[in-house]
């Protein structure tokens, strides 16, 4: 009796948290699809009629169509090129550097350790003496620094946990380094890498910081979406809401994906 | 041609040296196991020869050819892990041939020794599958046949069976022997198990510390060893060690150990003098009950009796110390009992007490 009851209260207790935790999006999503009369009105409708209106507004908006189009160019090049430098450097860190990796691991972390203002002012200085202020280039080149370290340090362990006999049975079959890395490694650590990817993928794509100083014109869907409550007179609450569904959403389903493949690895590991 | 010689061979890392001055000749066609504690340096000197360690100084020929500075792959061996270290994400098939497919052997020769190896070793229902859906039996299996399949100068196993449970064990071991016998080629099969080395050895080099102790066939390994530490190492149930001191008598010597006079045979230890301190190893499957009174025989008080199946091991405390013997006749011995147990002469190994060398010499 006593255990159901604990068991009932627990239970209530989850779904509680469950709400608090996904009430205030549940109700960003219902809103993206609700006109502002419905959204303003003193007493919250749960049912009302909905409409596509508010996307309609952000995707034929330019400078919203634009801030979603620089910020998937942004952050696909800056993890791209990131996983490009970073995967490598990451198996000889793992692999063949054995005196100095701890030192160099560090280094690669304390790169993140500083808070991204204190480097916001130096590089929007730099930034207008090399011309390259409110250009993409300079947003890729200021992310590379975030997504390399991230990739670099979420790499090295996947690396370290693939078996080294895996790649010493590849050299024993007469493997060079550069193919026990491409054909042996990065397979076998393909879904941790994949993990690593898409977690340096949410953390930029979410970064607006650096991308409010160092762009103007140039800007990318966070600024954007930070700006639009200022598009008019009345607050647009379903442009914000349809706005901040657009934005959740690519990270959403890149999470989706990740999920999907992790379960799908842990039903096929053996026993 | 694939004897292999080492010659000086040193490994250090850092400043800790494991392995000094190592020399070893290995035949053509021969079985030899390295044997010895764990962190000894087999495995080392197993991977050493196999390319994936570095040699500090010294050099490594296999067949008379310098492979020093060759990397694994050019070298003609062909490794199997403890670990079976397949490639997870290619079929047994795919695994299998790898080597061979890498190196454009031609599709229809590879399609030939496949056919080939996988008879041999049973692999014919598994060649689709990936390793993670096999047994640990079979995934050595396919290790082995990936192995085998690139037909090398010499194949290396690094404690091969020590994942599988005893059965298994034993059963790949006569399979590993069988393939020897019919492939012959030159095998180095790295082991901490003395029973799975005096069983599959043609040559047993048993090393400590770096340092090989002795180098033998598995019967001169156990009725001649060079120190107190392979005769320790060597055997089940392990020897039983006495101090004692040389003492002459006339005509001969013996050896007193806990009160006791044990005949020494003055053939085999020549050196011996009086007064001399030495270490008598007496093994507890020579030692057989005897009559009381009778010359040698040691009385103790019955400890423990342990069912071997057909035999016994029965542990006696004589005069404080621990001395074992096995008898297929423990059934009527219980504990508390006395009995009366001897070895013949030529039956005892004599060690310096200092140094742990057999003092036999001959």
């Amino acid at each position: 009796m006593v255990r159901l009851i604990i068991r009932a209260l627990s239970r209530i207790f989850l779904v509680g948290l469950i709400i608090i935790a996904l009430g205030p999006i549940l109700w960003t999503a219902l809103g993206a699809f609700k006109e502002l009369r419905d959204i303003v009105t003193p007493v919250p409708k749960l049912f009302f009629e909905p409409t596509l209106a508010n996307f309609q507004t952000i995707l034929t908006n330019p400078v919203i169509r634009d801030g979603l189009l620089n910020s998937l160019i942004v952050v696909g090049a800056a993890v791209g090129i990131g996983a490009l430098l970073g995967i490598p450097a990451a198996h000889v860190l793992a692999r063949h550097v054995r005196r100095l990796s701890a030192d160099a691991q560090f280094f690669v972390l304390s790169l993140r350790f500083m808070p991204p203002v204190a480097i916001a002012i130096p590089f929007i200085v730099i930034y207008l003496d090399l011309g390259i202020y409110d250009t993409l280039f300079g947003l890729i080149l200021v992310y590379l620094i975030t997504s390399i370290s991230t990739i670099i340090w979420l790499a090295v362990p996947a690396f370290e946990r693939v078996p080294q006999n895996i790649e010493e049975a590849a050299l024993m079959d007469g493997c060079s380094d550069a193919e026990v890395f491409w054909r042996f490694a990065l397979p076998v650590a393909a879904p941790s890498l994949f993990g690593a990817l898409v977690f340096t993928f949410v953390l930029i794509w979410n970064e607006l910081l650096l991308a409010l100083t160092l762009a103007a014109k140039n800007s990318t869907l966070p600024v954007v979406a930070a700006s639009i409550t200022s598009l008019g007179k009345e607050i647009p609450w379903g442009v914000i809401n349809a706005a901040t569904v657009v934005l959740v959403l690519p990270p959403l389903i890149f999470i989706g994906l990740l999920m999907g493949l992790i379960n799908s690895l842990v039903r096929n590991t053996p026993k | 041609m694939a004897n292999i010689s080492c010659t000086n061979i040193t490994k250090a890392y850092g400043g800790n040296t494991v392995i000094e001055d190592l020399n070893l000749e290995i035949e053509d066609h021969k079985f030899v196991v390295f044997l010895g504690p764990s962190g000894c340096g087999k495995s080392t000197m197993l991977r050493m020869i196999a390319g994936l360690e570095e040699v500090t100084k010294g050099r490594i020929a296999i067949g008379g050819e310098d492979v020093t500075d060759l990397p694994p792959g050019k070298r003609g061996v062909a490794m199997v892990f403890q670990n079976y270290a397949l490639y997870p994400h290619m079929n047994v098939a795919d695994n299998i041939t790898f080597g061979l497919r890498r190196q454009g052997v031609a599709a229809q020769e590879i399609q030939q020794r496949l056919t080939q190896v996988t008879e041999l070793l049973g692999l014919e229902a598994f060649l689709s599958r990936k390793p993670r859906h096999l047994s640990g039996g079979q995934q050595q299996r396919v290790a082995m046949a990936r192995a085998m399949i690139k037909t090398p100068r010499v194949f290396l196993f690094d404690e091969p069976l020590s994942n599988l449970d005893a059965k298994l064990r034993e059963k790949l071991r006569t399979e590993i022997r069988k393939i020897h016998l019919a492939l012959k080629t030159t095998t180095i099969f790295v082991t901490h198990d003395q029973l799975e080395a005096m069983t599959i050895a043609d040559q047993i080099v048993l090393i400590r510390d770096g340092i090989i102790e002795q180098t033998g066939t598995p019967d001169e390994i156990f009725e001649t060893p060079a120190s107190r530490f392979v005769a320790d190492f060597i055997g089940t149930p392990s020897m039983n060690f006495l101090p004692a001191t040389v003492k002459a008598n006339g005509s001969g010597l013996y050896a007193e150990a806990v009160g006791t006079r044990l005949p020494v045979e003055t053939n085999l230890f020549a050196g011996l003098s009086d007064g001399q301190k030495v270490e008598l190893g007496l093994r507890p499957v020579r030692l057989k009950p005897a009559e009381p009174g009778s010359e040698g025989a040691l009385e103790g008080k019955v400890v423990l009796v342990e069912n071997m199946g057909s035999e016994g091991q029965v542990i006696t405390n004589v005069k404080g110390q621990e001395i074992s013997f096995v008898t297929s006749r423990f059934k009527s011995i219980s504990p508390g009992d006395h009995v009366h147990f001897a070895i013949k002469p030529k039956d005892i190994h004599i060690f310096d007490a200092e140094t742990g060398h057999s003092l036999r010499s001959e």
